[in-house]
């Protein structure tokens, strides 16, 4: 296949649109920046405009490399991701995590964002080099631990928001490849029946749904009462293993669940953030006007918080454009993978569709409180190298991907 | 193996697409929700967020005399203040302040606790810094980050009179102070607030309002320049108070009093003016204004004179002689006495087996009432006062206003004591007292003890018949007194009569309180009243007349002698001044 073919065919939005919002991205940072030293080295936007040439490499690599080399190393780099997954662990804390690797370059590596890239290949080879009787629960328990382990890693650095995004394409690929959807609400109950027992009224609702849903399911009596009872039995159970818990294993779990119980945070952020978002109305404050985001109410602006910084200065328009970007960029990944005609890619772009779409909704869900803080980056805007890096493979491996085999 | 066909039905596309949009549009509606339709609830809070409202400090009223004469103005001092969270080494910066400004590294700790407000606001370090001060800080501008100084008016004083105890002082609010606990009231920690004298009395008069300049501040607090959008509010200044005092008569009344234990009081009987007041020792009024070492307060606290106690508001005395106006009044208005009748005085006298002396040992021989007050004759009160009982003394007493306070503008007042039957049966139990004690009483001594400024109401009221104004430091503040004793006319010319006679008469005892000015009448009384601190008070109250024009005068000397002696020549001296200076005044105002 010719280079220029490859291009020709592939679907370029899928390059313009991170283009587009990196470019967003940028003019918030220099905003940001406004307020910075003039030194190269501290100003966002210099920094942020350096590190998307070695992600634009990144990008071309990804683009350019045969799908048959990914597709035949990817257990190796999977292995390999596993092995540097722990790495940190060996090297001093950094920030408190063992989050970074310190290569001796100005800019720490954080191996867990390229470990999502990593994650879905490895998933979605597997889930395509079987047939798989994807209607049989059993089936989806390999592909389950494929995930789960370099999750648990993660989790332990600990870095709970990178951990919920590795988990969150399971779902959707097993979904894609075949899976039943009861087999897959079965996944998602246990957690929901945990969460829920916290509080009695949404635990009854919970038991309800629960029961309407394992009735229309229909699955063999036996398995059903115990699946159902067995949830239950896992809610009710809850309460009495928190209460087993000392006073410092709880909190430690709370702060994990929402850095707010530390008291130093103490809503914070958060209160600071809706503030930032709300005041900035329809057409926001002006570029470089914002409040909030000069005089340093808001916190971590540049990563983390950058949504707020959009909200405040350029408006619910800008944020309405960006979102609707976004869906735009997700539909076209989707659509991709609908029409690639070998499964393997399609699994791989659905992948990579759901990382990007949990990203950009943990992200500004966690900007507007409604959930929990949990510091993860808005793909291609939020400053910050390593991801931006993988996204930007995420979106070469894409369009790679996305150009059909012929014959 | 890439060879896996792709079998993905349409359904699960549209599904998964659908579910995308589901986690997008919850996003926008959240947006949605905070920007549009909660919009203007956050930008409220953002701005209040930002915008710091900085109090600028009003000027303080002046407080003038009764010819607009300044008796406290401001003037201008420098004060040093410190950012606390802009400053790099507190420790070795106050060092550095200490030596320039010679001051104690451990004062500037101490103020440095006193006024601390927050990280990011000014706490206030040291005072009344001079122009070497200044530009020795200046010079070392560069070791002290965080450190500015700001001016600040200050109050300053009359060179020519003290008045301290009348003006009183201003106190530094440091943190533990309640009004700066208040969180209603607009005091700040460093601000300052009359503590004492007219300065606490007229204190939201003289205080002014203060404005507000808005800052916008940062995250941490950091004033980073003005509020474009919101106009700065000027403060209000102070209103300037306008007391009855005059400056010139003060002068004198102080003079006079200078090194003594006394007290003066001169005020206008109608009207309730005070004109002059003095309590001695007093005290420079700047003292309390810079920082007090801990010497010079120790030095004040442990004079036995004690220079800091008001004594015309706090100062309790038996009123001795002076009382037998009173006493006079009881007998004439329950008719008991005929003011011809004589009593023969010996020079003591017999009751029960107590032994009862008059001031004259040789004895008066035989007085009328008219003789037994020019000369002030004990002997003949103890006899009269016999055909009157306590209640009608007490009656009198309470109606010229002893026992309570007289209302006068100012923040300390004593009530005094006079003693009617339920206070002596508590004191001495129902038969421990009897008659006898009223002998004492009918000449100011025994139970009773009065402030020097119900002296003054009391004297006012012999002036004007009873209709004295009520006593005031300041324009306007007085009016009816609380007190207003009614008799007929007879009494009142009667015992007015026989003032004069204390005065002018030829063995009156207030002889010396004549200073001899061509149609002035003066009408007094000298008291020397027995007391447990040793050598008796001597008193003088009275006032004079001159073209209707009228002046009174109380005075008191503590341990010092004959009232006559002490005091009179004393009142001589302040009744020719003022007098002959009105006099002066008028011949000035007709050219």
């Amino acid at each position: 296949m010719t280079l220029s073919r490859k291009i020709s065919e592939t679907p370029q939005t899928l390059l313009f649109i991170p283009l587009f919002l990196s470019a967003l991205g940028l003019w918030t940072l220099y905003s940001i920046s406004l307020d910075q030293g003039t030194a190269l080295a501290q100003n966002l936007f210099f920094k942020q405009s350096v590190i998307l040439i070695p992600a634009l490499v990144g990008f071309g690599l990804a683009f350019l490399v045969s799908r048959n080399l990914i597709h035949k190393y990817i257990y190796v780099f999977y292995c390999l991701t596993l092995a540097v997954l722990a790495v940190p662990f060996l090297g001093e804390k950094i920030a408190g995590t063992h989050r970074w690797i310190d290569l001796g370059l100005p800019i720490g590596v954080q191996p867990s964002e390229f470990a999502k890239i990593i994650i879905v290949i490895a998933l979605a080879r597997y889930l395509s080099d079987r047939n798989l009787q994807m209607q049989y629960f059993g089936s989806l328990i390999f592909p389950t631990i494929i995930v789960l382990v370099p999750t648990l890693i993660v989790l332990n650095q600990p870095d709970l928001g990178t951990a919920i995004i590795l988990m969150t394409p399971l779902i959707p690929m097993l979904f894609w490849v075949g899976a039943r959807p009861f087999h897959l609400f079965l996944f998602i109950a246990p957690i929901l029946s945990i969460l829920t027992a916290f509080h009695l009224v949404s635990f009854f609702i919970w038991a309800g749904v629960m029961a309407v849903i394992f009735y229309f399911s229909r699955p063999r009596l036996l398995y059903g009462i115990g699946l159902y009872f067995g949830n239950l039995f896992l809610g009710l159970l809850t309460p009495v293993a928190w209460n087993l818990l000392r006073p410092f294993q709880q909190k430690r779990i709370l702060t994990l669940l929402d850095p707010d119980l530390d008291p130093l945070g103490a809503g914070y952020q958060i209160i600071q953030s809706k503030m930032a978002i709300g005041s900035g109305g329809f057409f926001g404050k002006g570029w470089g006007q914002g409040t909030q985001t000069h005089l340093k109410f808001l916190p971590v602006q540049e990563s983390d918080f950058i949504v707020s910084v959009m909200g405040e200065e350029l408006g619910f328009i800008a944020i309405v454009i960006m979102l609707s970007v976004f869906t735009y960029f997700i539909f076209r990944m989707s659509r991709s993978a609908f029409e690639s005609n070998d499964r393997f890619s399609g699994l791989v772009l659905i992948g990579f569709a759901s990382i990007f779409l949990a990203h950009v909704f943990v992200n500004c869900a966690m900007t507007v409180g409604l959930i929990p803080v949990k510091g993860l980056p808005l793909p291609f805007i939020s400053y910050g190298g390593s991801f931006l890096m993988a996204a930007f493979m995420m979106v070469g491996v894409s369009m790679n991907l996305s150009v059909n085999r012929t014959g | 193996m890439l060879k896996a066909e792709n079998q993905v039905p349409r359904s699960r596309y549209v599904i998964f697409n659908l579910a995308a949009f589901f986690f997008m549009a919850v996003l926008a509606g959240r947006f949605f929700y905070l920007q549009i339709m909660n919009y203007d609830t956050y930008r409220k809070r953002a701005d209040s967020n930002r915008i710091r409202a900085v109090s600028l400090d009003a000027p303080r009223g002046l407080i003038l005399d009764r010819n607009g004469e300044i008796l406290v103005d401001n003037y201008p001092t420098y004060v040093l203040y410190c950012i606390p969270g802009e400053m790099e080494n507190r420790e070795q910066q106050f060092g550095v302040i200490g030596e320039n400004i010679r001051m104690e590294k451990s004062m500037l700790e101490s103020n440095y606790k006193k006024y601390y407000r927050t990280r990011f606001l000014p706490a206030k370090l040291a005072k009344d810094l001079s122009f070497d001060d200044l530009s020795r800080i200046e010079e070392n501008k560069l070791n002290l980050p965080g450190v500015f100084y700001k001016q600040h008016p200050e109050r300053i004083y009359n060179k020519n009179v003290r008045a301290s105890h009348i003006v009183g002082y201003m106190k530094d609010l440091d943190n533990n102070a309640e009004e700066v606990k208040d969180k209603q009231s607009d005091y700040k920690a460093g601000d300052l607030i009359g503590w004492v004298g007219l300065e606490k009395q007229y204190e939201s008069t003289l205080r002014g309002e203060k404005g507000a300049t808005f800052y916008q501040v940062d995250a941490f607090g950091r004033e980073v320049g003005h509020v474009a959008e919101r106009d700065e509010v000027a403060p209000t200044p102070g209103e300037n108070l306008e007391t009855t005092i005059d400056i010139s008569m003060q002068k004198t009344l102080e003079r006079e009093l200078e090194g003594l234990r006394a007290i003066g009081i001169v005020s206008i009987p109608e009207t309730g003016e005070i004109i002059a007041c003095a309590s001695m020792p007093d005290y420079m009024p700047e003292l309390f204004r810079g920082s007090m070492s801990g010497r010079d307060w120790s030095h004040i606290v442990s004079d036995t004179n004690k220079p800091l106690l008001n004594r015309f508001a706090n100062g309790l005395y038996p009123p001795g002689s002076t009382f037998k106006m009173l006493t006079t009044v009881a007998l004439l208005n329950n008719r008991k006495i005929n003011p011809s009748e004589k009593i023969e005085c010996t020079g003591f006298y017999e009751y029960g087996d107590r032994v009862f002396r008059c001031w004259n040992e040789d004895g008066h021989g035989f007085v009328n009432l008219e003789q037994a007050i020019e000369q002030s004759c004990n002997v003949y009160f103890y006899q009269t006062v016999q055909r009157i009982s306590l209640k009608d003394l007490w009656t009198v007493w309470d109606r010229f206003g002893f026992g309570k306070k007289t209302g006068y503008d100012f923040p300390t007042e004593a009530k005094g004591t006079i003693p009617d039957r339920d206070f002596m049966n508590k004191r001495y139990g129902r038969r421990g007292w009897a008659k006898g004690n009223l002998l004492n009483m009918a000449v100011g001594q025994g139970e009773i003890l009065v402030t020097p400024v119900q002296m003054a109401m009391y004297i006012n009221h012999l002036a004007t018949e009873g209709r004295a104004g009520k006593l005031h430091f300041v324009k306007g503040k007085g009016g009816v007194s609380d007190s207003s004793p009614h008799y007929s006319s007879p009494i009142w010319n009667r015992i007015r009569d026989h003032m004069e006679k204390v005065v002018y008469g030829l063995r009156g005892t207030g002889k010396s309180a004549n200073p001899k000015i061509e149609g002035l009448n003066i009408a007094g009384k000298t008291g020397t009243s027995e007391n447990p601190h040793g050598e008796p008070h001597a008193w003088f109250i009275g006032f004079g007349e001159k073209d209707g024009k009228q002046v009174s005068l109380v005075l008191l000397v503590e341990n010092s002698g004959h009232g006559g002696e002490v005091a009179a020549p004393k009142a001589r001296r302040i009744f020719s001044e003022y007098f002959n200076r009105s006099e002066i005044k008028m011949a000035e105002a007709q050219k």
